[in-house]
């Protein structure tokens, strides 16, 4: 049974070694299988928001919770259970890494120190690549491929793990209408088996045709939380955005 | 340990000294250039250069010094990055001046008060002079860093591709790196006597240099950069006696020469026909 519920309770978040804090007092409850899009202009604390429910930044004030973990103690628990699609990756072309090793790394902290990948997880890792049609690719470095298909291989990474929340930050830059539609339909699939998908956005024209939450951040504060009609978010955004949004 | 094979006893522990401190330089410098961290390992070079030097001025031993000044920098790295709020490039650079000025200092003073202290072992190497003990523990640091990827290696290949990546997929990246500044700090220092505080930095990029231009794999580049290492090494030490050449600038310069050839034979760099 998935739980991909996150609670944030006044949650205040400090980059580490630093006492000034970049998202301030946010609160909010998401339950599992919700599809979230989070916007707001640049800087305003969406990559901070998603990197304080993945627990890889310091709480200074507020309680988060994620899948029913505290994040500020169990932290990789919880990143054993959340798939994380970084923003701006850029990879050597020469760098000694195939799509499969990169897609099989997010099965790493589940195996824990000391155990490699079995059969088991070389099925799903085969798996999850068929569901991206990105099975062609496994042999190929990396580097060597286009942004999009970089993407996919991200996208496949987070998802080997079986994740009950999948945080994606920015995950159609760069790509060409085609390949967002289809990551766009992969990810409406997985949101149907319960997953909780929280995405930093601004191609509000690739969301899929259901009921999403919308979460606008404005200078490190939460100014909008409220579910709308995929067709409604890029109005909700921009106007709060103040004609803005990145 | 090898002497059923040279007789000659200094040749065979130049040999041995030579083999063991190559494969766990150029194990680590696979990890750290990968990571593109090589500053971390010039650093630590001269930690252990300085700490040597100070200890030697104090009458203490030289190698446990060094041991300390290098496991010193290991531990203070992450926390002064993270206070100072500066890039780890620019503090590690602050600390290579520092740990430089510091060896250059002691040598210096040494040599003004004519204390009759040689100290051009810690600046060039010395395999001639060699106790077993410094093999023993060469070899025991070898075998150590060898372990270490192989029972971490999923994490060590996941940190390599991406620390933030390793780090969202729920690896635990800090302890891994700090055993690995911890297995740098340890082996730079049991090499320091053999190779050199100016050559040493050789031996931890190099090799992981040279297999990068021929592998495709992290595994690979963990069989290749040794086995560069320790085949050049071992044979520049032998024929190094053999002729009387200075060993460490000898293998330095042959590793340097190679790499130049790897450069330019790596089919990584070969443009495919057509495009």
């Amino acid at each position: 049974m998935r739980d991909g519920t996150i609670n944030l309770a006044g949650v205040s978040t400090a980059y580490e070694g630093s006492d000034r804090p970049v998202i301030r007092d946010i609160s909010f409850t998401i339950t599992p299988g919700e599809f979230v899009v989070v916007g707001g202009p640049n800087g305003a604390g969406k990559t901070t928001l998603l990197e304080t429910v993945n627990g890889m930044l310091p709480i200074t004030r507020g309680r988060a919770t994620v899948c029913g973990l505290d994040v500020a103690s169990r932290g990789y628990e919880i990143r054993r259970r959340v798939g994380y699609v970084i923003q701006n990756f850029a990879f050597d072309p020469l760098a000694p890494f195939t799509v499969r090793d990169v897609v099989m790394m997010g099965r790493y902290g589940l195996l824990g120190y000391g155990r490699r990948p079995g059969e088991e997880d070389r099925k799903i890792a085969r798996e999850v690549m068929a569901l991206l049609g990105i099975e062609d690719l496994a042999g190929r470095p990396i580097g060597k491929l286009s942004g999009g298909q970089q993407q996919k291989v991200l996208i496949a990474q987070s998802l080997v793990k079986r994740p009950d929340v999948l945080l994606l930050d920015e995950p159609f830059s760069n790509l060409d209408l085609g390949t967002r539609d289809f990551i766009c339909g992969v990810l409406d699939g997985i949101a149907d088996e319960g997953c909780t998908i929280m995405m930093v956005s601004h191609a509000f024209d690739a969301l899929p045709d259901r009921e999403v939450r919308v979460l606008v951040m404005n200078d490190g504060h939460l100014i909008f939380n409220r579910p709308c009609r995929a067709d409604e978010v890029e109005d909700h955004v921009r106007t709060l955005s103040g004609g803005h949004h990145a | 340990m090898l002497e059923f094979l040279i007789l000659n006893n200094i040749v065979c522990h130049a040999v041995e000294a030579m083999l063991f401190a190559s494969i766990a330089c150029s194990v680590l410098g696979v990890i750290i250039t990968q990571m593109n961290i090589s500053s971390i390992g010039f650093t630590m070079t001269h930690a252990a250069f300085a700490g040597a030097a100070a200890g030697i001025f104090f009458g203490l031993d030289g190698t446990v010094a060094a041991v300390l000044a290098s496991l010193t920098i290991a531990v203070i790295l992450g926390p002064l990055s993270e206070k100072a709020r500066m890039p780890t490039d620019t503090i590690l650079g602050i600390l290579f001046g520092m740990m430089m000025a510091i060896a250059i200092f002691f040598i210096s003073y040494m040599q003004y008060l004519g204390t009759g202290v040689n100290t051009s072992s810690l600046l060039f190497g010395n395999v001639v002079s060699l106790y077993r003990e410094e093999i023993y523990a060469l070899a025991l640091i070898s075998i150590a860093a060898v372990l270490f990827v192989l029972t971490f290696f999923k994490e060590i290949t996941a940190v390599i591709f991406n620390k933030k990546i390793a780090e969202a997929a729920g690896i635990r990246v800090r302890p891994i790196f700090y055993a690995l500044l911890f297995m740098i700090a340890i082996s730079v220092s049991l090499s320091l006597n053999i190779i050199g505080g100016l050559l040493l930095y050789v031996w931890l990029v190099t090799p992981a240099a040279i297999a990068y231009q021929f592998c495709s794999t992290v595994r690979d580049l963990f069989l290749v950069a040794p086995l560069v290492a320790a085949t050049v090494s071992v044979t520049g030490a032998w024929i190094g006696l053999q002729h009387s050449l200075p060993v460490g600038p000898l293998i330095a310069v042959v590793f340097s020469g190679l790499f130049l050839v790897a450069v330019l034979l790596s089919p990584k760099r070969r443009v495919p026909k057509g495009e």
